[in-house]
């Protein structure tokens, strides 16, 4: 087995797809890097400027409990992934904050509570460059490599075939699972060295720069990530092997392989995007907009009409309700609005998973922390800490003997400050072991596109007549 | 003789395994995509007819002209099915008033803009051929030379009396007959899913006449290429490699790699701040001259009774990132108490000597604005096209873009056609003396009659133009074509067989 894998592994390092290849990689990688290290201390510059503004601004209204309570905690900072030249995913067109802020008209000449909302942001409204995909490790995978690993394989079977040379082999004692074992290593190996040789050169400039430092964790996510990407490769190579035996000839075999190629790896990640996305649209961002403006006046004026023309005001523990259940009804509607796009997004995805390059690209994401899946997990973090936040204020509130206990009021609530210490601020984390949550599934469509290649490459390759 | 030789080749060709998988695999995606594309495009109209119509409803519930609510809309371009361009990506509304220019930088969206679907960029019929068209081309050149010097047949045709540049020709012919079939038919396939739900002009049909011509100076282009590399390689294995790699070069790589160069970085801001404080000086003169007014009229002061019984909302702002430049000066009240009636005709005069002023100081600011974007974003954007000229992909692109109107140019006939509206809306206001009447700022006698109003229409440039805005590109693809196939032919007859 060994001796046959030498062989084809000598036959390809010699050809000219070799050196093609790993120039090509090479090349690539490398701008990969120089790109990433161009633009990430920026972001991460920009992150921690925002995140310690957000925090001052925070402990500055902590001379007072009930500023906190109505003031909210401001905004909410996505913390930047450093690995963000593996998968650049949709991170362009992702907002990079949510807020916890109390904008908008006053109440009965009081400032309401804060809600969380999640700003709209769209980065592309002035952009009059031409399209470009970024050059992340998932591209230069998914496509590039991809690509390679046919035209390493289109002809592995069918060209020796043609020559004349696989009945040579055949007529040795050797079984044919044997042989194309020995196939599969030979090119697996001859697609991994260049590709090796480029990830290194990558990592090599990435990890000589100041500007970035990778931890554990971050080198084990690498890790992974290169799991998959011999996953992925072995997945078309196997492909490759498969058509080339069941094809007999290699010019029809690469025409067969490039066309599938072009509609698994090209057309359908977008095109089933589109189809899926069209079964759950949300509603247009200005119909949600006088929705919730609509509701907001409604709320009032069964205030103004309920307690309006009264003489003595209502009641602190009236008002206090109030409010509160204003902002609530404000963020549950938001909230509502996000549902209906992350669903779009959601149906949008899961429809792609028919092809493996979406697969890859999804797996990338969640495991270099970026992306969609990982949005998904910010907003978590943002809930969470929201409530957080809101328990930290009623605790703070409930401790003071002397307050009447109605949150949202300046009369109700305690007076004493609060150490700015005590207050909790937000921390954007992620967690190796909800990205294998959500990977979970992709792993295992990835494994089994893999197993139904190899086992169709095997039977076609045993049932080959020559 | 060359009749023979075409005949040969066009029955080789079109008898092969890969002409049939061609063809069944362009067909399918185009009409695929051509059904996301058109259900997509009826979608965008259909916000598009929505918003026009909120428009028109908010600005009949205006009851003051300082107060309306004017606001035009880009209807969608049925041709962006073939290229979209910046069609999708570009804001699609603007309000229009005095004090604002409308520009393309400023315009904002409507419909759903959903940031969790962004990613997936849509695939128009144009993105189709510029992958498939490539590829086929490629796939039926590389062994046409090649695949002939292997297996002994050149020799066999050599030695019969055709000169070596009619079996070029021959092959050249026979093959782009063949190509041409997948293209056209594909093509009509799309038109009969598009016609059925979109009505598409004569002009549109010569635009898309158009697009065809530039796919098939593509398509030839790649073909050559093809061409080259089988004359050069001794090998049809070496020709296959060479030609699969300068594609996924050619497609995949190189218009992604650009990014790389350019990147003018740290001046933006530099450039931005300069153009800010050009910008603010202009609005401080105007606010000036304003408030001389004002003392002259012993009005002067935010808080003054003037103001309140004005109602007054007055705003002058630059946008120090966008440099989007706004006056707005609005009254929102409902009526006039009767003991500030006596200021009714003050406003009047203010609101006759701000208005123009306000007018003038917008379009003053926009000539420095416009020069700063075009320097830092028009540029960047024409260098980044330049550049990807250097790939027929680029050129193709452009090309069919300006054929579509979804260009930059495309894109800027409609703005200019919204700053034009603005200037009629101004002339018509001046003709109506809507800047000294009551109406302007207060509607307790009679709210503004907005029936007269000028209606914005708009057409997309004519074909003409279209044409003119393509044709570069296209003789950039034809003299691409011409030189290649020279240096095929020089390549040709000098080589041994």
């Amino acid at each position: 087995m060994w001796h046959i894998a030498k062989r084809e592994l000598y036959d390809n390092l010699n050809s000219l797809r070799f050196a093609l290849a790993t120039v090509l990689l090479l090349a690539l990688m490398l701008t990969n890097a120089v790109l990433y290290l161009r633009e990430h201390p920026k972001r991460t510059q920009a992150y921690h400027n925002a995140a310690a503004d957000a925090v001052k601004t925070l402990e500055s209204r902590s001379t007072n409990l009930y500023s906190l309570a109505t003031g909210g905690p401001g905004d909410l900072h996505k913390s930047p992934s450093p690995l963000r030249f593996c998968a650049e995913g949709d991170e362009a067109f992702l907002p990079t904050r949510a807020s916890g802020a109390n904008y908008g008209q006053r109440i009965a000449n009081m400032p309401p509570v804060w809600r969380l909302f999640y700003p709209q942001e769209t980065p592309n409204l002035r952009n009059i460059r031409p399209d470009f995909t970024t050059l992340d490790w998932a591209f230069i995978v998914g496509y590039v490599l991809s690509f390679v690993a046919l035209l390493f394989t289109f002809d592995a079977i069918s060209g020796e075939l043609e020559r004349g040379t696989l009945q040579l082999t055949l007529a040795n004692p050797i079984p044919r699972h044997i042989v194309l074992v020995g196939k599969f290593l030979g090119a697996f190996i001859s697609i991994n060295i260049p590709f090796a040789i480029s990830v290194l050169m990558n990592l090599l400039l990435i990890s000589t720069s100041d500007a970035v430092q990778l931890n554990a964790e971050a080198w084990g996510r690498l890790g992974i990530l290169y799991g998959i990407v011999i996953l992925y490769t072995c997945l078309f190579i196997a492909l490759g092997l498969l058509i080339s035996a069941a094809v007999r000839e290699s010019g029809v075999s690469l025409v067969v392989l490039l066309l599938i190629w072009v509609s698994f790896v090209i057309f359908m990640p977008n095109t089933l995007a589109s189809i899926g996305s069209r079964t759950s649209v949300p509603i247009a961002y200005e119909k949600f907009w006088t929705q919730r403006m609509r509701l907001a006046d409604e709320a009032r004026e069964a205030y103004r009409d309920k307690y309006g023309d009264s003489q003595t005001p209502p009641s602190v523990h009236v008002l206090g309700e109030y409010v509160i259940t204003e902002a609530e009804e404000y963020e549950r509607f938001n909230e509502a609005y996000l549902k209906q796009q992350i669903e779009q997004g959601k149906r949008a995805r899961a429809i792609t998973r028919i092809s493996p390059t979406a697969i890859v690209q999804r797996l990338f994401e969640s495991f270099a922390g970026t992306g969609f899946e990982r949005h998904l997990q910010f907003i978590e973090n943002v809930q969470r800490y929201a409530r957080q936040y809101r328990e930290f204020v009623i605790d703070t509130d409930r401790a003071d003997p002397e307050s009447l206990h109605v949150v949202g009021i300046q009369e109700g609530m305690s007076q004493k400050p609060v150490s700015p210490e005590a207050i909790p601020k937000f921390k954007d984390t992620r967690n190796l072991n909800r990205d294998f949550n959500t990977a979970a599934t992709d792993l295992l469509l990835l494994v089994l596109f893999l197993v139904v290649l190899v086992s169709g490459a095997y039977l076609a390759f045993v049932r080959l007549e020559i | 003789m060359l009749k023979t030789l075409i005949r040969r080749e066009l029955l080789d060709n079109l008898m092969t395994f890969r002409f049939a998988a061609v063809l069944l695999i362009t067909l399918l995606l185009v009409v695929v995509n051509t059904v996301v594309l058109t259900q997509d495009y009826e979608q965008r109209l259909e916000s598009y007819n929505d918003s026009v119509k909120r428009h028109r409803q908010d600005l009949r519930n205006s009851k003051t002209y300082s107060t309306a609510y004017l606001f035009i809309d880009r209807a969608p371009n049925p041709l962006s099915i073939f290229n979209v361009g910046l069609d999708k990506r570009l804001g699609n509304y603007i309000g229009i008033y005095h004090g604002f220019m409308p520009t393309l930088w400023d315009a904002r969206m409507h419909g759903t803009d959903n940031p969790f679907i962004a990613f997936f960029s849509s695939i128009d019929i144009v993105f189709v051929f510029e992958v498939i068209l490539s590829l086929m081309g490629l796939i039926f050149a590389y062994d046409a030379i090649a695949g002939e010097r292997e297996r002994g047949t050149l020799r066999l045709i050599l030695a019969q009396p055709i000169g070596r540049g009619q079996i070029l020709l021959a092959k050249y012919i026979s093959a782009m007959a063949c190509l041409l079939v997948p293209l056209i038919l594909s093509l009509l396939f799309a038109l009969l899913l598009l016609t059925r739900s979109i009505p598409l002009s004569t002009a549109d049909f010569l635009r898309i006449a158009g697009i065809v011509l530039t796919s098939f100076a593509y398509l030839s282009l790649f073909y050559l290429i093809g061409l080259l590399i089988s004359v050069a390689t001794p090998r049809t294995g070496t020709a296959l490699m060479l030609a699969m790699f300068v594609w996924g070069f050619l497609i995949l790589v190189y218009p992604n790699l650009i990014r790389v160069t350019v990147n003018p970085g740290g001046d933006i801001q530099a450039r931005v701040k300069t153009a800010h404080n050009q910008i603010q000086q202009i609005i401080d003169e105007y606010e000036r001259e304003r408030q001389k007014f004002l003392e002259n009229e012993g009005i002067a002061g935010e808080t003054s009774e003037f103001s309140k019984a004005l109602g007054f909302y007055h705003q002058a702002d630059v946008n120090p990132v966008t440099l989007t430049t706004y006056i707005e000066n609005m009254s929102v009240i409902s009526e006039i108490r009767p003991d500030f009636e006596k200021y009714v005709p003050v406003a009047k005069r203010y609101y006759n000597f701000v208005l123009p002023l306000a007018t003038r100081t917008v379009e003053k600011a926009w000539r420095i604005r416009k020069q700063a974007l075009d320097e830092i974003y028009v540029r960047q954007a024409r260098m980044d096209r330049i550049l990807l000229k250097l790939s027929p992909v680029g050129i193709y692109d452009d090309a069919t873009q300006a054929w579509a109107g979804t260009d930059l140019l495309g894109l800027r006939d409609f703005f200019e056609a919204a700053q034009r509206y603005r200037k009629i809306i101004i002339d018509y206001l001046y003709a109506k003396d809507a800047f000294s009447s009551r109406e302007w700022f207060v509607a307790d006698k009679g709210a503004v009659d907005w029936s007269t109003l000028p209606q914005f229409t708009f057409e997309r440039s004519d074909v003409r133009t279209n044409a003119k805005r393509a044709l570069p590109d296209m003789f950039l693809l034809l003299i691409c074509n011409l030189v290649l196939f020279m240096a095929i032919v020089l390549i040709f007859i000098k080589s041994e067989v």
